[in-house]
């Protein structure tokens, strides 16, 4: 069994919030004595993760992922509760620790604006003490997985968003990190970008034993990337598991699709369907149904043997329906 | 600490201000009228003669002397390290193995190289045309080293810890405004701290102003007796001391409470 790479125990975080009604009146009070009010924003969460592993940490926005990650990156004090990351305690932002771990936030960049990213690299390099050889070796290796080399030598504010994006993860792994925090990096790019960096981030993890969080508000970059996944919901971990196993979980039951030989019986298929079945949609010949997952089995060979069935497939629920749901009722 | 780092992050800001050159020029310019203006009213109301033990020449030495400490002096932390605190920007710095301050440190020395391609030939140009009169010595020569060396320490400490101000408020910008007009009046800019009503004068010796700009001028121009020099040092050191206190607990309280609601 190897040692945990990250544990976390009971991590809270609480903001306080000045408070305010609108208006005149409530402004000049407001000069006097200022009303707080304390919002949780993560609540008593535990989990630990493996020395390479990659975990999706999913949930809407304002659920308290970004907060967790910057509380797991050093940037945040808990106000309650316990984490230790590579054997540091965060918070403490000790440089042995800040060397080994990597933030890519989505929304704000590390590329100096004006010069070249290849110069930025180079700071970087200096920053992070990456001897000279081993920086010519990791800048070309990356550039070349991403077929970004031609980008290295343009201002930075002369690339797209894309590229741009492309940039920032190498800036992000020059050092090595041994833990990567990956907040929202495929933000407002297209697929095909995305798609690449995600291959990008597989071929890193898998090469370099990286353990990486991800937040992203795009399905599929987690489905792709994490076999793992963290559910977060007003700060509070609702699943820790597969992404398969929270379709399962979260939702009791499956879909059946049907193909029926319409012009084959001609009785309205509703008259057949078991009272467990419900139809989900209804359109020339096609049949969805929601049926409850244990029964699934017998109602199946219920279909078969009462409609004229052309085709049928059982299916689990899109994870995104499945997601959304947690998100609107805000419970597992 | 990480001085390493902290080189190349000089370096590559420098690279990144040299692109706004003309921007920097115009600024550097701006900075300049002040004293100049000062520069002609002193020398012309000297005339032949002298205005309070000045000469013409003297004063056109003094302000031109100003106008270089002055750029090598000013400081720009209140908009650096402000902006990044407001703008939360901050975040990306403190994920770096390196003192945040080094970031500051690298605009200040950046802007400071890219000021004086401007400075330096517009002030020896004003120099060939208005014959300035300076009597240097070697003493106040190896004096006005160290003086200019902690009047630049001080102005870019003082401006850090106004600047860390913006952790607890959304403008601190207002403080910077008064410090202007307390540096224009006692710091030697709209006339010499000499030529002050005696209680501006004991206020401008007393006060850190005139440490950041007016001191070393005083120092090279041999305004100075013995006296006059050891009080100086004296208090440019003490009012150093009270910006690196002032620094460091309005940096750690300002990071913690920064790390408590999050940038």
């Amino acid at each position: 069994m190897s040692h945990p790479q990250i544990v976390v125990s009971n991590l809270s975080k609480t903001y306080r919030v000045p408070q305010r009604p609108p208006g005149m009146r409530a402004a000049l009070r407001s000069m006097v004595r200022r009303v707080t009010e304390d919002v949780p924003a993560v609540c008593e969460v535990s989990f630990r993760i493996e020395a390479g592993e990659m975990v999706g940490f999913l949930g809407p926005n304002g659920a308290g992922k970004t907060t967790t990650l910057k509380m797991l990156a050093g940037l945040l004090h808990p106000t309650g509760g316990a984490a230790t990351v590579a054997g540091f305690v965060p918070w403490e932002r000790d440089a042995a620790y800040l060397k080994r771990i990597s933030m890519v936030l989505g929304n704000k960049s590390q590329l100096m604006w004006d010069i070249p990213p290849l110069d930025t690299f180079r700071v970087l390099a200096e920053i992070y003490r990456v001897p000279p050889v081993e920086f010519r070796q990791t800048v070309d290796e990356l550039a070349a997985l991403l077929d970004m080399e031609a980008l290295l030598t343009k201002p930075a504010r002369n690339l797209s968003l894309g590229e741009r994006m492309k940039c920032e993860l190498v800036a992000a792994l020059l050092h090595r990190p041994a833990v990567m925090f990956l907040d929202e990096p495929t933000l407002g790019l297209d697929v095909s970008m995305q798609r690449r960096l995600r291959g990008f981030i597989a071929e890193y993890n898998r090469r370099t034993g990286a353990t990486v969080i991800l937040t992203s508000h795009y399905m599929i970059d987690v489905a792709e990337l994490c076999p793992r996944v963290l559910l977060i919901h007003h700060g509070r971990l609702l699943y820790d598991g597969a992404l398969r196993g929270l379709g399962e979980r979260l939702a009791p039951f499956k879909l059946i699709r049907l193909t029926l030989d319409a012009a084959n019986g001609s009785a309205p298929a509703a008259d057949h369907l078991p009272p467990d079945a419900e139809i989900v949609s209804q359109e020339n010949g096609g049949l969805t149904l929601r049926v409850p997952r244990a029964g699934t089995p017998a109602l199946t060979a219920q279909l078969l043997s009462a409609l004229p069935v052309l085709d049928l497939s059982v299916e689990d629920p899109p994870i995104d329906a499945v997601i959304d749901q947690i998100y609107q009722e805000g419970a597992v | 600490m990480n001085p390493r780092g902290g080189v190349a992050l000089i370096k590559a800001t420098w690279l990144s201000w040299m692109q706004y050159r003309s921007f920097f020029f115009l600024l550097a310019f701006s900075w300049m009228i002040g004293p100049l203006v000062y520069l002609f009213v002193w020398s012309t109301a000297a005339g032949g003669g002298t205005v309070g033990g000045f000469t013409r020449g003297q004063f056109v030495a003094y302000y031109l002397i100003l106008i270089l400490v002055n750029q090598l002096t000013i400081a720009q932390t209140n908009w650096t390290m402000g902006d990044l605190i407001r703008g939360g920007q901050l975040n990306r710095l403190l994920l770096y193995p390196m003192s945040v301050a080094y970031n500051t440190l690298a605009s200040e020395l950046a802007g400071k190289v890219v000021y004086l391609l401007f400075v330096v030939p517009v002030a020896a140009g004003l120099a060939l045309v208005l014959k300035p009169e300076l009597h240097l010595t070697l003493a106040n020569a190896l004096a006005f080293v160290p003086a200019l060396a902690l009047a630049w320490a001080l102005s870019f400490l003082w401006g850090y810890w106004i600047a860390l101000l913006a952790f607890w408020m959304t403008r601190a910008d207002a403080l910077v405004t008064v410090e202007a007009a307390f540096k224009f009046l006692l710091a030697g800019q709209v006339a010499p701290v000499a030529l002050l009503p005696d209680a501006l004068r004991a206020l401008a010796t007393l006060l850190p102003y005139r440490y950041v700009i007016s001191f070393p001028v005083e120092v090279i121009t041999g305004q100075l007796d013995r006296a006059g020099l050891l009080t100086g040092f004296a208090l440019q050191l003490g009012w150093l001391a009270v910006a690196l206190g002032l620094y460091a607990a309005l940096w750690r309280r300002g990071v913690r409470r920064y790390s408590a609601i999050g940038g």
